[in-house]
C-alpha cells in the first residue's frame, strides 16, 4: 500500500490496529482461566445512566436521628458512595464514619432477602403477598377484638412525615401512637431544653464563646447532632488567637475531652453539685469532696467562668445528671448571658422534636412482660439488644402473641418476632426530614432494592388498603406519592428540592407524645457494693450497636483507646498499678445486674475510683460481622431511668473488678502512646502563636515546611518527563529541588495540608478512605487463619498490625507522666507522598516511582511483594495484602457477596500479596484532569478534593495543586504553624505539611508539652 | 612399608605451616583407598538422607500452603515486614563463605591445613547458596513473577530498577553460586579421575568418566589445572568480600534505625566467615570420625581453623561493640531509643542469645585445649550456628519493630509456618550434602596426595633427599577425641 491508496482500503497502519486488536483479543480470551465475563451494552439506557459515569443523587441519611444530607454517588444502577451534602444545614458537606457505612447496611450479606414467617423455631421465607395476608387479617381481628388498642409500635426515632403517617395509620387500626425510639438520645438535656428554651436541641455557637465548658456533653461523639457541632467547633477552633479555651469535666475523657485544653475528672453522677457549687450554690470544697474532683481545679475553673464572656457550658444528662443538671447549666448559661449568643433556641435542630423517653419504651417493655401486649411491631430499633439485660426485653417479647418485625436485618429482636417485613434500606427508599426549622431534606431511593424488600411505609399503605375501614385514608398509590402530595408546593417543588436534597418549608411536627408512664423511680448513683463507679458510654462508631454488622464500624478504632473487635474496660493507670492490672488482663466485673469477663485497658484518661465500657458489642445475632464479637455492656447496668426526663442513666450503678488471671492481647492499632518528641504531632500555645514570627528563627525550626519546599518536591522525574532534563539542577543550596526553576518541572504539584488545630480525631477520614479506595477489612472472625494460639479471634489480623487503614489517626499523649493532666494529640497520618521518597529506589522492579504531578505511585501490577519499601519508608504507611483480601474464592475475602457491590469502579481490587498505600486518590486527580481537558479549560482551583478532605466533618484536611498560588493548600502550606514529619531527621520532602496544633493553655498556667 | 627417620619433635609455636603434615597417611595407594572407602553408602546415610528429605517435604508442603494462602499464614506483623525468611536468607549466604575463604583465599595465602577440610567447605558453600537463593523468592509476595528483577529484555521496555539493593543481591547471589560452583568442579576433576579408575561398576565409571572430562593425568593438564585453579582463587576472592557486603547493603542501604550503617559491608563480612566455619566444625567433626578420616582431618587443622574462627568473633565482637557505641555516641535519640530497646527492652533475649553464642561462648578457643578438643568444638559450632541466626534476627526484626514512627511499634513472632520452611531449609541443604558425600570425596584425593610424601624408593628414603615435610607422630589421645 502506498500513501495515495484510497480511502476505501485498509491502510498499513489500519491494517496494523485490526491485527493488533484481534491479536490481543485473541490472547485475552486464551489467556482467561476463570470464565468469560460479558459487558452487555444497554440496549435501552435507563434515564440518566451513562455507563461507567457516576450520578449523585442527594438523599438524607438515617444512621442517627440527625437527618444529615448525603450524595448518593451511583454508577451503572449501583450506589457505591455517600459523600455529604453540601447544601444540607447541619452536615454542610461532610459526613461522619457512620453515615458513610451505611453503604455496608444495603449490602450487608446478612440482610434479610424477603419476608420471613416463623415456623416453630425457625424463620422460613414467605411470599409478600401471603405475609400482608397474614398481617391484615391479624390487623383485622385486633381491630375487632379491640385488642389493637394495647400493641405497641416501637419506630427508630426519625423526622419527618413518617412519624405521623405511622401514628395515622395505627390510629386507623385502634392502636395508640407509636414510641419513637432512639437508644442513644440524650432525654435529660431534651427535656431540660424544652423547659429552657421550648426546644429540643438548640444550636450551639461555639466560635461566639471564649470559653466552653462541658459537664461530660460529648458534642464530638454521639451527643445531640454531632457532625454540626463538630463543623462549629472546628470553625471555633480554627480562629487560633481568637478560639475558645475548651475545658472538660467528667468521668471519662471522650473524644471531646480529648479535644478539651484542661480536664477536671469526676466521678459520675456528682456533675450536678459541680455545677451547683461553681454557680455559688454549694460550697466547692465539699463538691470537690463529693466528686473526687480537684479542689483548685475547680476554683479555677470558677474564676474562669466568670471571666469568659461569652462562654458556653454544655452539660449532659445521660450520666444520670438527667434533666436536673442540664437544667441547672441551661440557667446558668441564661445567668451568664449565653443564651442567645453561644447557645441558639432560635436555630434550633429540629431532628430530634417527638421522641419518646426510654422510660417509656421500658414501660411498654415491662408491659409486654407482664403479658398485657397483644401485638408489637418494632421497626429499625433493637430494643432486645439495647435495653440492659436486667429489663428482661427477650424474655417480654416472648410473651407477646405476635410479633412484627420491619428489621432488615436479622437482629436479636427480629430473631424473636413472628413476622419479618424487611424494610428498604434508606438507601432504596423515600422519605423526609425536618433537620431544622424551615428545611425540609428528602430522601430518595439511589437504586433498585437489593433484595426482596419493602418500604415499610408502602407495606402500611397496602395494609391500610386492604382494611375495608381504614381504606379510605390510604388511597395514594405509594409512600412517594404521599410525600409529594404533603410537600409544600407540590410536585414542582418537591422535584426542584429532589436535586438539592433539601427544600424549604415546614411539615407538620409531630407532637411529643405524653409520656405514657412515670419512670420508676431512680436508684442513687452509686448502687451496687463495689469499689468501681461503672461508666457505659455508647460507642463512637457502633452507636447503639446498630453499626456493629458494618464491616468498616467493626474495623474503626475507638477514637481514644483505639481498640476495635472488641469490649474492653477501661482502668485509671494509677489504679491499675496499685491492683498490679496490665492492659490485656482479663477482669471480672461485677455489678449488681450481671457479669462481663473483659479485657483490662490501662487508660489516663479515665476518673481513679471509676471503670468505663463501650457499647455497641456483644451481638447474639445481628450477622457475621456482629455475632460474638466483644460483649455487651448494658449486662452490668439496671434499668434505671432519670425520674424527670425518663432517659435512661449510663452511669448508675457500681462495680467490683477482680483479675482473673488470664490475658488476652488487647485489639488495638496502637503501637506506643508517647511520641518521645519525634516531632510527629506539633503543638503550640496560643501565646507562641500571638508573638510576632521571627523570621530567621523559623528557618531553623525542626521539620519546618516552609512553602519553598513544595515546589521543590516535584521531583526530577518530572523535568524528565517534560523533556527537560539538562537544565533543571542549577540552585546549589536546593539540589536537584529547585523552586526557582519551576518552568522547567512538571505543572502541578499535588499536596495535602492537615490543620492539628482543627483537626478532632473523630475519624471520618478513614471510614472515607476505605469507601473510596476498596480498602479490605481484614478482621473479621471468618477471616483469620485457624492457629493453634489463635483459634478464629475476631481482630486476630489486627493483632499482627496488619489493618489496611490508608489514613490512619495516631493519638499521642503528652505530659501527664505525673498523674496530672495531659494532653491529647491526633495527627492524621497518610502516605506523604515524599518528594525524595525512600521507598521508591529500593523496589526492584519499579512498582512505586514519583509522578511528573509529585505523586508517590504504587503500581499493583508491578509489585511482586518484597515488601522492602515498607521496611524503608519511616511513615509506616504502606499496607501489604497479606491475604487474598480481594480475591472471591479466598476465605478471607473482604467483601463476601453483594458487599462488593460497593466496590469503586475507579479503583482496583489488589489481589493477595501486593503492596498498597494512599494514592492521593489518583482516580479523582486523573478524573478531574480529563473532565478539564473534555471541557477545554484548566482544572479549576479548588475543584474536587480527596475522599478524607470531603468527608472530614472538622474540614482539617485540604488537597490541591501546591505549585498554583489560588488553590487553598497552596496557601494554606505557606502557614507559620507548618510542619513536615521527619524532614529534619531524613530529608523525605512530604507533600504533607502539618499546621500546629495550637493550645489555650488555662491562663496564668505552664504550658504543657512542647 | 617404608621406614623413614625419625623427624625431629616439633616445639615451636603451633603454626599452620608446620603442622599441616599427616603422620598416618603414608601412600598415595592409601589416600585413594581410604577415601575411595567413605563413598559407600551406610544404613546410617540411608536413615539421614531420608530424614533430610522428610524435612525438606515439610517445608515443602508449608510453602505450597504460604503460596495458596497468602504470606500472613507466616507471623509478619507490620511493619515488621521480613521476617524469619530473611534472616535464614543470610544465614545461609554467611554460611556459605566459610567455603570459598578456606579454598580460594586460604590457598592464595598458603595455609596448608585448609587441603583436608576445603572439599567439605566449598561444598557446603555451593549447597548454602542453593539454600539461600530460594528464601528471596519465597519470601515475596508473589513468588511466581520473581523473574521481573531479572533483567531480561522485555517488549515492554521495562528494567529491574537498578538502584535497588535487591537487584544487587541477585546479581551477587547468581554470581557466587557460579563460580563457587564452578571452583568446586575444577578442583573436584582429578578427583574424579581417580575415581573412574578405581570404580568397577560400569555405570558409575561411565558418569565419572563423564565428569572428569578425560582427565588422564598427564603433566599439561596439570600445569593448565594448577593455572586455572589459581585463577579461579583470585578470581573469587574478591567475591567472598563483595557478596555478603552486597547482601548487607539489602539493610544499610536503607534509612531504618540499626540497619543504616557504614560498619554493615566488613560486619557482615566477617560474622559470614565466622558462621561459616562455625558450620564446616558442624559438618567436618562427624564426617571425619563417621568417615575414620581423623588421620586426614587432623587435630592441628582443627586448631587452625579454630583460630581463624576465634579471630572472626572477635572482629564480629568489635562490630557489636562498635554498633552499640555509635547507639550512644550517635546521638540520635531515634538510634538510640532502637538500640536500647534491641539489647535491654523488648529484645533483650535475642540480643542475648546472639551475644553469647557469638562472643562469649568463642572466648573459649583462647584455649588451645578446648581448639583441639572436638566434643567442645563441635558444641561451640552448634552454639555459633544459633547465635548467628540470631545475630540476623536481631538486626532485622528489632530494627522494623521499633523504628521512627512510635505509634507502629510492634511485636513480632513466628508461626509454625516459618519454623517449618527453615526446617525444610536445613532438610534441602542436608539433602543436598548427604548424596554428595556418598558420590563425590570429601576430602580432596589429589591434594592430600601433594602434602605426604612422594612415594620414594626404600634405599633412598633416608640419606640424601629432602622431603617435603616432617612426619609426626599421631597425636597423642586428646579429651574428648574418642574412637
Amino acid at each position: 500500500m502506498t500513501e495515495t491508496s484510497t480511502p476505501s482500503g485498509v491502510r498499513r497502519r489500519e491494517f496494523l490496529k485490526i491485527l493488533g486488536a484481534t491479536g490481543a483479543a485473541t490472547a485475552a480470551i486464551g489467556c482467561s482461566t476463570d470464565r468469560v465475563d460479558k459487558l452487555i451494552p444497554y440496549l435501552n439506557n435507563p434515564d440518566e445512566t451513562v455507563p461507567m459515569v457516576s450520578n449523585f443523587y442527594a438523599s438524607t441519611c438515617r444512621e442517627c436521628s440527625a437527618s444529615c444530607g448525603v450524595l448518593m454517588e451511583t454508577r451503572d444502577g449501583r450506589t457505591f458512595k455517600l459523600e455529604g451534602n453540601p447544601d444540607h444545614p447541619l452536615n454542610r458537606g461532610a459526613l461522619c464514619a457512620r453515615g458513610q457505612a451505611a453503604v455496608q447496611g444495603l449490602y450487608n450479606p446478612d440482610r434479610y432477602r424477603g419476608p420471613r414467617l416463623r415456623k416453630g423455631n425457625a424463620l422460613v421465607p414467605v411470599k409478600w403477598d401471603d405475609a400482608i395476608k397474614l398481617l391484615t387479617e391479624k390487623l383485622t381481628q385486633a381491630q375487632a377484638s379491640g385488642s389493637a388498642s394495647k400493641a405497641v409500635f416501637i419506630n427508630r426515632h426519625e423526622s419527618g412525615s413518617f412519624p405521623g403517617f405511622l401514628d395515622q395509620w395505627l390510629a386507623a387500626f385502634g392502636m395508640p401512637p407509636h414510641l419513637s425510639h432512639d437508644a442513644l438520645a440524650d432525654h435529660g438535656a431534651i427535656d431540660a431544653n424544652r423547659q429552657s428554651y421550648g426546644v429540643a436541641w438548640p444550636s450551639l455557637a461555639f466560635d461566639a464563646a471564649t470559653l466552653i465548658v462541658s459537664f461530660g456533653a460529648d458534642f464530638l461523639d454521639t451527643w445531640g447532632a454531632s457532625v454540626p457541632q463538630q463543623l462549629d467547633f472546628a470553625d471555633a477552633r480554627a480562629k487560633l488567637t481568637g478560639a475558645p479555651r475548651f475545658v472538660y469535666v467528667g468521668p471519662r475523657r471522650s473524644l471531646t475531652g480529648c479535644n478539651a485544653d484542661t480536664w477536671i475528672p469526676c466521678r459520675p453522677g456528682t456533675e450536678l453539685a459541680i455545677v451547683n457549687a461553681l454557680r455559688g450554690q454549694g460550697s466547692l470544697g465539699d463538691a470537690a469532696q463529693a466528686s473526687g474532683a480537684s479542689e483548685t481545679a475547680l476554683q479555677a475553673l470558677q474564676q474562669e467562668i466568670q471571666r469568659a464572656k461569652p462562654s458556653l457550658l454544655l452539660a449532659s444528662g445521660m450520666n444520670g445528671g438527667g434533666t436536673a443538671l442540664v437544667s441547672a447549666v441551661n440557667d446558668w448559661n441564661k445567668s451568664l448571658g449565653n443564651v442567645g449568643v453561644t447557645v441558639l433556641p432560635g436555630k434550633a435542630v429540629t431532628s430530634l422534636e417527638g421522641i419518646s423517653s426510654d422510660a417509656d419504651v421500658a414501660a411498654a417493655i415491662e408491659r409486654m412482660r407482664s403479658g398485657d401486649v397483644p401485638m408489637v411491631m418494632v421497626r429499625g430499633v433493637n430494643p432486645v439488644f439495647t435495653s440492659p439485660k436486667s429489663a428482661k426485653a427477650a424474655e417480654a417479647f416472648a410473651k407477646v402473641p405476635f410479633k412484627v418485625s420491619f428489621s432488615s436485618y436479622p437482629d436479636e429482636t427480629s430473631e424473636l418476632c413472628d413476622l419479618v417485613l424487611p424494610d428498604h434500606h434508606p438507601i432504596e427508599a423515600w422519605g423526609d426530614a425536618q433537620p431544622v426549622p424551615g428545611v425540609i431534606t428528602l430522601q430518595q431511593p439511589g437504586m433498585d432494592p437489593v433484595y426482596d424488600t419493602r418500604q415499610t411505609a408502602d407495606v402500611l399503605l397496602a395494609l391500610g388498603k386492604a382494611n375495608a375501614k381504614a381504606a379510605a385514608q390510604f388511597a395514594a398509590p405509594n409512600y412517594m406519592r404521599l410525600l409529594i402530595d404533603h410537600f409544600p408546593g407540590g410536585t414542582a417543588q418537591f422535584t426542584a428540592a429532589l436535586q438539592k436534597g433539601v427544600g424549604s418549608g415546614d411539615l407538620p411536627r409531630r407532637a411529643a407524645p405524653a409520656r405514657a408512664a412515670q419512670a420508676p423511680a431512680a436508684a442513687p448513683p452509686s448502687a451496687g457494693s463495689g469499689d468501681f463507679f461503672l461508666v457505659v458510654y455508647p460507642s463512637a462508631s457502633l452507636g447503639d450497636g446498630s453499626g456493629a454488622n458494618k464491616p468498616w464500624l467493626q474495623e474503626f478504632p475507638d477514637p481514644v483507646t483505639k481498640i476495635f473487635w472488641q469490649t474492653w474496660v477501661e482502668v485509671n493507670e494509677r489504679t491499675a498499678q496499685r491492683l498490679g492490672i496490665d492492659s490485656g488482663d482479663i477482669l471480672r466485673v461485677e455489678s449488681p445486674n450481671g457479669v462481663l469477663e473483659l479485657p483490662a485497658y490501662v487508660f489516663m484518661g479515665i476518673q481513679a475510683d471509676t471503670v468505663a465500657i463501650a457499647f455497641g458489642q456483644g451481638h447474639t445475632a445481628y450477622g457475621r460481622y456482629a455475632a460474638n464479637v466483644g460483649s455487651n455492656a448494658g449486662d452490668l447496668l439496671p434499668a434505671s431511668f432519670d425520674t424527670a426526663s425518663g432517659g435512661f442513666r449510663w452511669a448508675s450503678t457500681k462495680v467490683s473488678i477482680v483479675k482473673t488471671g488470664t490475658f488476652t492481647q488487647v485489639v488495638t492499632v496502637e503501637g506506643s502512646s508517647r511520641q518521645y518528641n519525634r516531632g510527629i504531632a506539633l503543638a503550640m500555645t496560643v501565646d507562641e502563636l500571638k508573638a510576632p514570627p521571627k523570621e530567621e528563627a523559623r528557618e531553623k525550626m525542626p521539620g519546618d515546611a516552609s512553602h519553598e519546599y513544595l515546589p521543590g518536591l516535584r521531583s526530577p522525574v518530572a523535568a524528565d518527563a517534560q523533556g527537560a532534563i539538562q537544565s533543571s539542577i542549577k540552585t546549589k543550596e536546593m539540589g536537584m529541588y529547585d523552586p526557582k526553576n519551576w518552568s522547567q518541572m512538571a505543572k502541578r504539584r499535588w499536596a495535602m495540608t492537615i490543620d492539628l488545630a482543627r483537626c478532632t480525631g473523630c475519624q471520618a477520614c478513614v471510614t472515607a478512605c476505605y469507601a473510596e479506595n476498596n480498602i479490605p477489612i481484614v478482621g473479621a472472625p471468618y477471616q483469620q487463619v485457624h492457629t493453634a494460639f489463635l483459634h478464629g479471634v475476631p481482630g486476630g489480623n489486627v493483632l499482627k498490625g496488619r489493618e489496611m487503614n490508608w489514613i490512619r489517626l495516631e493519638r499521642y499523649w503528652e505530659g501527664g507522666e505525673d498523674g496530672g493532666d495531659f494532653e491529647t494529640r491526633f495527627v492524621p497520618m497518610l502516605c506523604q507522598h515524599c518528594g525524595n521518597a525512600p521507598c521508591e529506589p529500593v523496589c526492584p522492579v519499579y512498582a512505586t516511582y514519583h509522578s511528573p504531578d509529585g505523586l508517590n505511585v504504587q503500581v499493583y501490577n508491578r509489585c511482586v511483594g518484597t515488601r522492602y519499601c515498607s521496611n524503608n519508608c519511616p511513615y509506616k504507611v504502606r499496607y501489604f495484602n497479606w491475604f487474598g483480601y480481594g480475591e472471591p474464592h479466598r476465605p478471607q475475602y473482604a467483601w463476601p457477596e453483594r458487599m462488593n457491590w460497593q466496590l469503586n469502579p475507579d479503583v482496583t481490587v489488589r489481589g493477595k500479596g501486593v503492596m498498597e498505600k494512599c494514592s492521593f486518590c489518583v482516580q479523582r486527580i486523573r478524573e478531574s484532569e480529563h473532565r478539564a481537558k473534555a471541557e477545554n479549560r484548566e482544572v479549576r482551583p479548588d475543584e474536587f478534593t480527596t475522599s478524607c478532605a470531603q468527608a472530614c466533618p472538622s474540614k482539617a484536611i485540604t488537597f490541591g495543586d501546591a505549585a498554583d498560588n489560588q488553590w487553598s493548600v497552596a496557601q494554606l502550606a505557606q502557614d507559620r504553624r507548618g510542619y513536615h514529619v521527619f524532614q529534619e531527621q531524613l530529608n523525605t520532602f512530604p507533600a504533607v505539611v502539618y499546621l500546629k496544633k495550637v493550645n489555650h493553655p488555662a491562663p496564668g498556667s505552664a504550658p504543657a508539652g512542647a | 612399608m617404608a621406614t623413614v627417620a625419625r623427624p625431629r619433635v616439633h616445639t615451636g609455636p603451633n603454626i599452620p605451616e608446620a603442622n599441616i603434615q599427616l603422620p598416618s597417611v603414608e601412600t598415595y595407594g592409601q589416600v585413594t583407598d581410604e577415601i575411595r572407602r567413605t563413598l559407600n553408602p551406610t544404613k546410617a546415610w540411608l536413615a539421614g538422607l531420608l530424614l533430610a528429605i522428610a524435612a525438606l517435604l515439610i517445608g515443602l508442603g508449608a510453602w505450597m500452603w504460604q503460596v495458596y494462602m497468602g504470606l500472613g499464614v507466616a507471623g509478619y506483623s507490620p511493619p515488621v515486614m521480613w521476617g524469619v525468611y530473611i534472616v535464614t536468607f543470610v544465614f545461609w549466604v554467611g554460611i556459605g563463605h566459610a567455603g570459598t575463604l578456606i579454598s580460594a583465599i586460604l590457598y592464595l595465602f598458603r595455609a596448608g591445613f585448609r587441603t583436608t577440610i576445603y572439599r567439605c567447605a566449598e561444598a557446603m558453600t555451593v549447597f548454602a547458596i542453593m539454600t539461600a537463593g530460594l528464601f528471596p523468592i519465597l519470601h515475596l509476595g508473589r513468588p511466581w513473577k520473581f523473574f521481573w528483577l531479572i533483567p531480561y529484555p522485555n517488549w515492554r521496555l521495562i528494567w529491574p530498577q537498578f538502584k535497588s539493593p535487591l537487584v544487587w543481591d541477585v546479581f551477587a547471589i547468581l554470581t557466587y553460586l557460579t563460580v563457587s560452583a564452578t571452583f568446586l568442579y575444577r578442583g573436584l576433576l582429578p578427583d574424579f579421575a581417580a575415581l573412574r579408575d578405581s570404580e568397577r561398576n560400569p555405570l558409575r565409571k561411565k558418569i565419572y568418566g563423564v565428569l572428569s572430562f578425560g582427565w588422564r593425568n598427564s603433566d599439561i593438564e596439570w600445569r593448565h589445572f594448577a593455572r586455572a585453579y589459581l585463577f579461579l582463587a583470585a578470581f573469587s576472592t574478591p567475591l567472598v568480600l563483595s557478596v555478603h557486603s552486597t547482601v548487607s547493603f539489602d539493610f544499610a542501604m536503607a534509612n531504618t534505625p540499626g540497619w543504616h550503617a557504614t560498619l554493615f559491608a566488613p560486619y557482615f563480612v566477617a560474622g559470614a566467615i565466622f558462621s561459616g566455619i562455625g558450620m564446616v566444625f558442624t559438618i567436618i567433626i562427624p564426617i571425619r570420625r563417621w568417615f575414620n578420616l581423623k588421620h586426614y582431618v587432623t587435630l592441628n587443622h582443627l586448631d587452625a581453623a579454630a583460630k581463624l574462627c576465634l579471630f572472626t568473633a572477635l572482629i564480629v565482637a568489635t562490630a557489636y561493640i562498635t554498633e552499640f557505641f555509635i547507639g550512644w555516641y550517635g546521638g540520635s535519640e531515634i538510634e538510640h531509643s532502637f538500640w536500647y530497646n534491641r539489647v535491654f527492652g523488648q529484645w533483650w533475649w535475642a540480643a542475648w542469645i546472639m551475644l553469647t553464642c557469638n562472643t562469649i561462648l568463642p572466648l573459649s578457643l583462647f584455649w588451645q585445649k578446648l581448639r583441639r578438643n572436638t566434643t567442645w568444638l563441635f558444641t561451640l559450632s552448634l552454639f555459633i550456628n544459633l547465635g548467628m541466626w540470631f545475630e540476623r534476627f536481631v538486626i532485622f526484626d528489632p530494627s522494623l519493630s521499633h523504628e521512627f514512627e512510635p505509634w507502629q511499634w510492634t511485636r513480632y513472632a513466628p508461626t509454625y509456618i516459618d519454623w517449618a520452611i527453615l526446617l525444610g531449609s536445613f532438610g534441602w541443604f542436608s539433602m543436598w550434602f548427604l548424596l554428595f558425600i556418598k558420590n563425590f570425596p570429601v576430602v580432596a584425593i589429589a591434594e592430600i596426595k601433594e602434602i605426604i610424601p612422594p612415594p620414594l624408593r626404600v634405599a633412598h628414603a633416608v640419606e640424601g633427599i629432602e622431603v617435603t615435610g616432617m612426619h609426626l607422630e599421631f597425636e597423642p589421645e586428646t579429651p574428648g577425641e574418642r574412637d
